[in-house]
């Protein structure tokens, strides 16, 4: 079985692949896969969909000892959907336990590859982890919102995505440092997909019409200082089916001025 | 062995080292501690890289130069008074060039390139801690801190810059003092290019170079100002001991030389894009180490081979031309079988014939003088006040002959003759 760990290669705006890099989660998940893999005993295999600069990142990869190396050729920016499509075709065909995963990149930031990556490989999925243990079972630690925690056991196959802090990626061996340099790495044609407009910059909702406050004095100040949201009802909770709580979601997102 | 040569450090001096071995045949690993060639490294901004001629023929045509060198100005100051001598040559405007601005990001990355493409195995985001040492006391390799990290080979060349651990570990160096050392702190500022050009004359990819002495607020040392293409790089170089007496902090004098009325206008409105600091081994070739010893070779930063002469401020060339030097007798050794002293030996015999030693043996004298308390605090404000006389109207009162302003001047600033023209034999014999 193999491990899969996937990276995403960035450079910062203005600058050339010199001062390129993969994000600090990205460089977590590797470490978990790397650990994944030798406490099952399996293969670790990175991928990146990226341009060719991509490569700094997969040899790193092997230097610290990833067995192989795949990168999905591709210079656009991709939509995660397509991103995640891309992994899947990559590794179509392997018979895959665990896919590691930052929680999300740093310049669009939506976290949202691995949740696709799973739907598309038909794997469980674990996301935005703060702590995994590895034993007899991978047990993951998740973040909730209101500072609660979720203790999930995770059973293969499974993506897992991780936050930055996780853990720290090993340092390459000297050997392994060196071999990496002229180590082969399985280069695959780019996906052809919707390309997202290219402009980069972080991730961050439109910006949304506020109704003009209403009610008391104390409320219009209140709204004014929230910047709306106070004003909002606290809401009511509902059991709703997982597709009609979806469409609830959304429409709520649409109201809010998110879409 | 896993290679015949190891090298240390991919600056200039360790750059030229891999290429001359890789070019020869010989197999090289190049050690850089950061994670490319030149991301570490800063200087003032001046490059001659009239020695790569041998090495990359019409490198000027691929260089990562910002713009060529074609204006020299060297500034006497004192707070109030600013006395420039302004050199322009169109001849530096065209190839072969003589000096150039140029980022050392880009600069050593190309340079570091060149080895790789020759064949040189480069290695980044590795420290080299020490060296592997036989039981007779020989250098056979290096150690790094990375898991499983030594390396054996037939030679190696520290360019690990100044302050080399390598070379100190094997005990080449003497006594290390401070005197020796200069601290050089640099401001990158950011301005347009049209404004770059328009205000300091320039046009295309001309450049300018400013040498300063007087601008250090009393710490001996010395300022400097050179233009890239939309950036300025201003910075000062201030001698060690003097620094920590006077107990002033750098960015302070940094600040000072930046207000000055002949500087300030040139750098209205920048951007501070960066702040970097490094030491400058700056007293030539008295302090040298041996540049030799069992299996290793020094060059560049590491062996001292900085030349910081007043009006001039060369250590990339020496670098440069001291790892060339020591790749090649690098090779010619291994190519022998011989990499003990005597094998070896013929790397100072290329120094001692080419400007690296010619230079420092010529110059030696120069950097203390150029450092010395009476160039620093005193001649500045003598020779300004002297000009500033000649130049000034003091009708109706006739004009002083320049004999009694020099003889005036020289009293005012407490000058004794002796001195003045001891100095002056000192300077004459010095650059003569
Ligand atoms: C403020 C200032 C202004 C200057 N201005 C000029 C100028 O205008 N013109 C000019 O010609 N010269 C100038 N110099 C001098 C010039 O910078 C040096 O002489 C030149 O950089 C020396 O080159 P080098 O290759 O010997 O060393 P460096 O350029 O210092 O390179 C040493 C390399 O070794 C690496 N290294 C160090 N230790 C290790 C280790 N243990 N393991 C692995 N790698 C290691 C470093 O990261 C670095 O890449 C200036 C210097 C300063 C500080």
């Amino acid at each position: 079985m193999t491990v899969v760990a996937c990276l995403k290669w960035l450079t910062p705006h203005d600058a050339d692949d010199r001062f390129g890099g993969i994000s600090p989660a990205d460089s977590s998940a590797l470490e978990w896969a790397l650990r994944l893999g030798a406490a099952r005993n399996e293969q670790v295999l990175a991928v990146a969909v990226g341009p060719a600069a991509a490569d700094t990142a997969l040899r790193d990869a092997l230097a610290c000892g990833a067995h192989r190396a795949i990168r999905v050729d591709s210079a656009d920016e991709l939509s995660s959907n397509d991103v995640a499509a891309a992994i899947a075709g990559a590794i179509d065909g392997l018979d895959v336990s665990f896919v590691c995963c930052g929680d999300y990149s740093l310049d669009r930031g939506t976290g949202s590859v691995p949740a696709f990556l799973a739907a598309q490989i038909g794997a469980r999925q674990a996301l935005g982890l703060i702590e995994i243990v590895l034993g007899n079972e991978v047990i993951a630690l998740r973040r909730l919102d209101g500072g609660r925690r979720e203790r999930l056991r995770v059973d293969a196959p499974a993506v897992l995505s991780v936050e930055g802090a996780t853990a720290t990626l090993r340092r390459a061996s000297l050997s392994g440092a060196l071999a990496a340099r002229t180590a082969p790495i399985d280069v695959l044609a780019g996906p052809v997909g919707s390309h997202l407009p290219t402009a980069r910059r972080p991730y961050r909702p439109r910006a949304r019409v506020l109704p003009p406050p209403q009610g008391e004095t104390l409320d219009r100040v209140r709204s004014l200082l929230s910047g709306g949201t106070a004003t909002k009802s606290h809401g009511v909770p509902v059991e709703l089916e997982p597709e009609e709580a979806a469409d609830r979601i959304i429409a709520a997102l649409d109201e809010w001025g998110y879409s | 062995m896993d290679f015949d040569a190891i090298v240390v450090g991919a600056g200039p001096a360790g750059s030229c080292a891999a290429l001359e071995l890789a070019r020869a045949g010989k197999s090289v690993l190049l050690i850089e501690r950061g994670p490319f060639p030149g991301s570490k490294n800063m200087y003032g901004g001046v490059v001659y890289p009239r020695i790569l001629d041998e090495l990359v023929p019409q490198w000027w045509e691929e260089a990562p130069i910002q713009r060529w060198v074609t204006r020299r100005s060297t500034m006497i100051m004192t707070p109030t008074q600013a006395l420039t001598i302004d050199f322009r040559s169109q001849n530096w405007a065209a190839p072969p060039y003589n000096g150039a601005t140029a980022y050392r990001p880009d600069f050593d990355h190309w340079l570091a390139g060149k080895a790789t493409d020759a064949g040189a195995q480069l290695l980044c985001s590795t420290v080299v801690t020490g060296v592997l040492r036989d039981a007779a006391g020989a250098v056979i390799g290096v150690r790094t801190d990375r898991p499983d990290g030594d390396l054996t080979a037939k030679v190696v060349i520290a360019c690990d810059g100044v302050n080399s651990f390598i070379a100190k570990e094997v005990g080449l160096y003497g006594k290390v003092d401070a005197a020796n050392y200069t601290l050089g702190v640099k401001e990158t500022l950011a301005l347009p290019k049209e404004v770059i050009d328009e205000r300091f004359g320039v046009r295309g990819r001309e450049g300018v170079d400013f040498e300063v002495v007087g601008c250090t607020e009393g710490v001996n040392g010395g300022g400097f100002l050179y233009t890239n293409l939309d950036t300025v790089s201003l910075g000062v170089v201030l001698k060690l001991p003097r620094l920590a007496a006077q107990k002033k902090r750098p960015e302070e004098i940094i600040a000072s030389f930046k207000k000055h009325p002949a500087i300030a206008p040139l750098i209205e409105g920048a951007d501070l894009k960066e702040y970097s600091a490094h030491v400058i081994p700056e007293a030539g070739y008295k302090m040298l180490p041996k540049l030799v010893g069992p299996g290793l070779l020094v060059a560049g930063d590491a062996a001292a081979l900085c030349l910081a002469a007043g009006i001039w401020l060369e250590g990339m060339n020496f670098a440069m031309a001291s790892g060339m030097y020591a790749g090649r007798a690098a090779a010619q050794a291994v190519t022998r079988g011989n990499t003990g002293p005597d094998g070896l030996k013929p790397y100072l015999e290329m120094l001692n014939s080419s400007f690296v030693l010619k230079d420092h043996r010529k110059l030696q004298h120069i950097p203390h003088l150029v450092l010395s308390d009476r160039v620093q605090n005193q001649y500045p404000a003598f020779v300004a006040n002297i000009v500033e006389r000649m130049f000034r109207v003091d009708n109706p009162a006739p004009k002083p002959g320049l004999r009694r302003i020099v003889r005036e001047e020289r009293k005012r600033a407490g000058i004794r003759w002796r001195d003045l023209l001891s100095d002056g034999w000192t300077g004459m014999k010095g650059f003569s």
